[in-house]
């Protein structure tokens, strides 16, 4: 049975996040298929067939197929899953830390009924991201005036809606089974990207292809449902794995106890709760955790953190080196064919050196991704957090101005994002001392430093909303929504002459086109990011100070 | 350093509205060093958008106001040096011990005396090294407590601090505001209990929707103060007993009680008792606030005599509130 009531305000909840977020895609795929039509295509007909199958590039490419394939199979997929998780981990994980689920279970409804109500309106809200992205993926072309002759763009919907679905109900079950959000909403999101990286780098490798399967991306990006209509088998094994998802949550949020207000207790604090571990690490150390605000709002974004530091590390550092000198010798061989100038007009890397395979599967999409995660989630939580959690009376009862707050959460969310950027260092040059790729330690250095001021970007333009509105949502998604759009318009407009001009405008155009892997730091770029970055925080300052404080 | 002759809170037609919500109107008071001031009203009725105006975490729409002689928003940051803060419906850090909770904020104030901080955890029965969501709401309250009281601050500045305290505890915070302010220093307390503030404050303000309506001392507002009284006898009374007793406003008999709404001094009510039916229980209670107000105040703060309180009168301050 389903409870309207709950099913309706979630929905209310919800509705703006995945309107802005489907919208901003639809508008960027408009412009990439503007970009796509101004190019003389023909210059993939010349590629290798291997080359083109790996960028998911059928032969008779046109103009269509090319932009249904670069913007919705990836950042498509990602952004409308990513939304499906964000509502699918706050559904009773949510109620449970704003306190409201006793009040809501007060009445007369059992838990089943509210977890799939909320579950329900996961599923719409979802289906109401990928109806826009199917209006825009349906205009585009007719105003335009490309073809679509070939094209299966339902079926293409229908599998991002599925795809997305799966992470939605993970995260939904996960949060139904623990109670904690952040725990949800992070597990999720970790099977999500790690499946994206196996789904695409295993199948390069000789051998090790069939493990590409033992991760849910891999029935999502090895479909093609654009040029191949709907693939039941793989849709089944997704849908298979919603049901058992649904089954999960039930079970899960029925056999425990419910929580209450439990914002922000990690498991690292229970670990430093515990008796022993206090007794190793002495008290010491728990007072230097409490000795200013820079070193609590650290501590208190440790576990995001350490997960987004392990997964740079090991997985997009480390073992990419041994993937890199696993890849079959023909890829390599193959990419080497390869003119230069024709892998940058089709936007990929080259692949055969140590250098493009890292900017390829790191650099371009995951480091920015940690940065942002990292710098964000901070600039969000750091002032309109506080608001929320109703303590911000309380610090600001204290000897301290309004000014120096806003200055010590950003330097503890530059502190954290800093260290990221240290990680993905660390992990990259520990993945070519491994493989003996004799990568350059100044250059690896010099690009994981502009990803960290990438990140340090957003994560102001987030602190600054946060000052000024005192809302973490609404900031989070906001300067997200915005590094998404700035991402694509830098990807896509560089493919036309008339549009590339504009990439300029993107701060993602002052991070990679330099070849920074290869030429080494570019400083006019580096220095563009900082000047990017100083603005929002000199901001977020003068905008907190004038503000009325929130009562949360 | 600050004197002793400056106003501890003084406040000039300290207005605040949020959009079309006027929340606080054309508020003037002084509060003095070394006073227990008790600021009185009902739900809703502006004292903790007095108190966050005052505290600089928002900004008046109009009006003045200084803490120890300094302006609330300019010289805010020196003016928490001296400020003890303890929010309405409090909110500490879920993750923390209480312990460390106490510590950080002793840092950000430069450092505090722990031996007064276990001292007063003592007071409070309060264990500290628990972490703060494993707390019950009123232990919770505790922490908030001890966190303002720590600092020995000049300026106290508590909202509704007894929410959630056992009597016996409310007691002990009662008992601490008094010691506070016999050391020269002052306590401003928000509250919507009458009982409470009669208890330890030395003067009152009273505010209803937004406006401060009466400014009193407890002596003054406690002859004020209507009581219900209710004698319960072992026959049914004669009612006509208590006529021509002064301040006696209205007599209920219901079958073998009695219930006198009443205002003047015990003793002359006592002394009407006869004839020789026994008396075997009396018992006895404030009126609620905004049955004094209705009684004895209009909405511009004028003393009204309680004898021509009528129907008008409650017409016209339910018009106000």
């Amino acid at each position: 049975m389903m409870l309207v009531e709950v099913f309706a305000k979630t929905l209310v909840d919800r509705w703006r996040a995945m309107t802005i977020g489907s919208m901003v895609l639809g508008l960027m795929f408009l412009g990439a298929m503007a970009a796509y039509r101004t190019i003389d295509i023909s210059v993939y007909t010349s590629l290798p067939e291997a080359m083109l199958s790996m960028m998911n590039v059928p032969a008779d490419a046109d103009v269509a197929s090319l932009a249904y394939g670069a913007v919705f199979t990836t950042y498509g997929a990602l952004t409308l899953a990513g939304l499906a998780i964000a509502a699918g981990s706050a559904a009773i994980a949510g109620e449970e830390r704003s306190g409201t689920i006793g009040l809501l279970l007060a009445n007369p409804i059992s838990r089943a009924n509210v977890v799939m109500s909320k579950a329900a309106s996961m599923a719409l809200l979802t289906t109401f991201g990928a109806v826009i992205l199917w209006v825009a993926g349906r205009v585009s072309p007719l105003i335009l005036d490309v073809s679509t002759a070939g094209i299966h763009i339902e079926a293409l919907i229908l599998h991002l809606l599925i795809n997305a679905l799966f992470y939605g109900f993970l995260a939904w079950a996960i949060g139904a089974w623990t109670g904690r959000r952040g725990l949800a909403a992070g597990m999720s999101s970790a099977v999500m990207i790690i499946g994206l990286v196996a789904a695409g780098v295993l199948p390069l490798i000789k051998g090790w292809e069939d493990l590409a399967r033992l991760f849910p991306w891999y029935y999502f990006a090895h479909s093609s449902p654009q040029l191949n209509g709907v693939d039941v088998g793989h849709l089944a094994v997704l849908t298979a794995g919603v049901v058992g998802f649904v089954a999960i949550g039930i079970v899960g949020v029925d056999r425990r106890d419910l929580r209450d207000r439990t914002a922000g207790v990690s498991l690292l604090d229970r670990v430093r709760a515990n008796p022993l571990v206090q007794r190793l690490v002495g008290r010491r150390l728990g007072r230097a955790w409490v000795s200013s605000i820079t070193v609590k709002t650290m501590s208190d974004h440790q576990i995001l953190a350490i997960v987004v530091g392990a997964v740079m590390f090991l997985l997009m550092g480390l073992a990419m080196g041994p993937m890199y000198s696993a890849m079959s010798t023909e890829l390599l061989e193959m990419a080497d064919t390869l003119p230069e100038e024709l892998l940058a007009l089709v936007g990929g890397e080259d692949m055969s050196t140590p250098e493009g395979f890292y900017q390829a599967e790191t650099f371009s999409m995951m480091a920015p991704i940690a940065t942002i995660a990292i710098a964000a989630a901070m600039g969000g939580r750091a002032l309109a957090g506080e608001e929320a959690d109703r303590t911000m009376g309380l610090l600001l009862a204290s000897p301290i101005s309004r000014t120096r707050v806003v200055l010590e959460k950003t330097l503890a969310m530059t502190a954290m994002t800093v260290g990221v950027g240290a990680v993905i260092f660390a992990g990259v040059m520990g993945g070519s001392w491994i493989s003996d790729l004799g990568m350059n330690a100044a250059n690896v250095a010099a690009t994981s430093a502009l990803a960290t001021l990438l990140g340090l970007l957003f994560g102001a333009v987030t602190l600054a909303l946060s000052a000024a509105t005192g809302r973490v949502a609404l900031s989070v998604y906001t300067s997200v929504g915005l590094a998404l759009a700035l991402y694509l318009m830098n990807a896509f407009f560089p493919l036309s002459d008339q549009l590339a001009g504009w990439a300029r405008w993107s701060p993602f155009y002052y991070y990679l086109t330099d070849n920074p892997l290869v030429a080494g730091m570019p400083w006019g770029h580096g220095a563009v990011l900082v000047a990017l970055t100083v603005v929002p925080v000199l901001a977020a300052v003068a905008l907190f100070n004038r503000r009325d404080l929130r009562q949360g | 350093m600050i004197g002793h002759d400056v106003a501890a809170i003084k406040t000039e037609g300290l207005t605040k509205h949020y959009d079309d919500v006027k929340a606080l109107i054309d508020l003037t008071v002084t509060v003095d060093q070394g006073e227990v001031f008790g600021f009185l009203g009902p739900n809703g009725a502006g004292k903790t958008t007095t108190i966050r105006t005052i505290l600089d975490e928002i900004r008046p729409t109009s009006g003045l106001a200084w803490i120890l002689g300094m302006d609330c928003h300019d010289q805010s940051v020196e003016i928490r040096h001296q400020l003890g803060y303890l929010p309405a419906d409090l909110a500490l850090y879920p993750n923390m011990t209480a312990r460390s909770l106490l510590t950080y904020f002793a840092n950000l104030r430069g450092g505090v005396d722990w031996t007064y901080v276990e001292e007063l955890a003592e007071r409070l029965d309060s264990d500290l090294d628990r972490r703060l969501e494993d707390l019950s709401s009123g232990n919770r309250q505790k922490v908030g407590l001890i966190q303002a009281f720590m600092n020995r601050p000049r300026l106290l500045v508590m909202d509704e601090p007894s929410a959630g305290l056992d009597p016996i505890m409310q007691r002990e915070l009662q008992t601490m505001m008094r010691e506070v302010a016999a050391e020269g220093r002052t306590v401003f307390l928000s509250s919507h209990a009458l009982g409470e503030v009669q208890r330890v404050a030395d003067r009152v303000g009273i505010i209803r929707a937004g406006r401060l309506v009466a400014l009193e001392t407890v002596a003054d507002l406690r002859a004020k103060a209507l009581r219900r009284i209710e004698f319960t006898f072992e026959r049914p009374p004669d009612a006509s007993m208590f006529n021509g007793v002064p301040g006696v406003r209205d007599v209920t008999a219901d079958n073998r009680h009695l219930v006198v709404s009443f205002d003047g001094t015990m003793q002359a009510l006592l002394a009407a008792l006869h004839d020789g039916n026994r008396l075997i229980d009396i018992s006895t209670e404030d009126a609620d606030l905004d049955e004094i107000f209705l009684t004895y105040y209009r909405g511009d703060g004028a003393h009204r005599d309680p004898a021509r309180s009528n129907e008008r009168d409650r017409a016209e301050a339910e018009a106000v509130g």
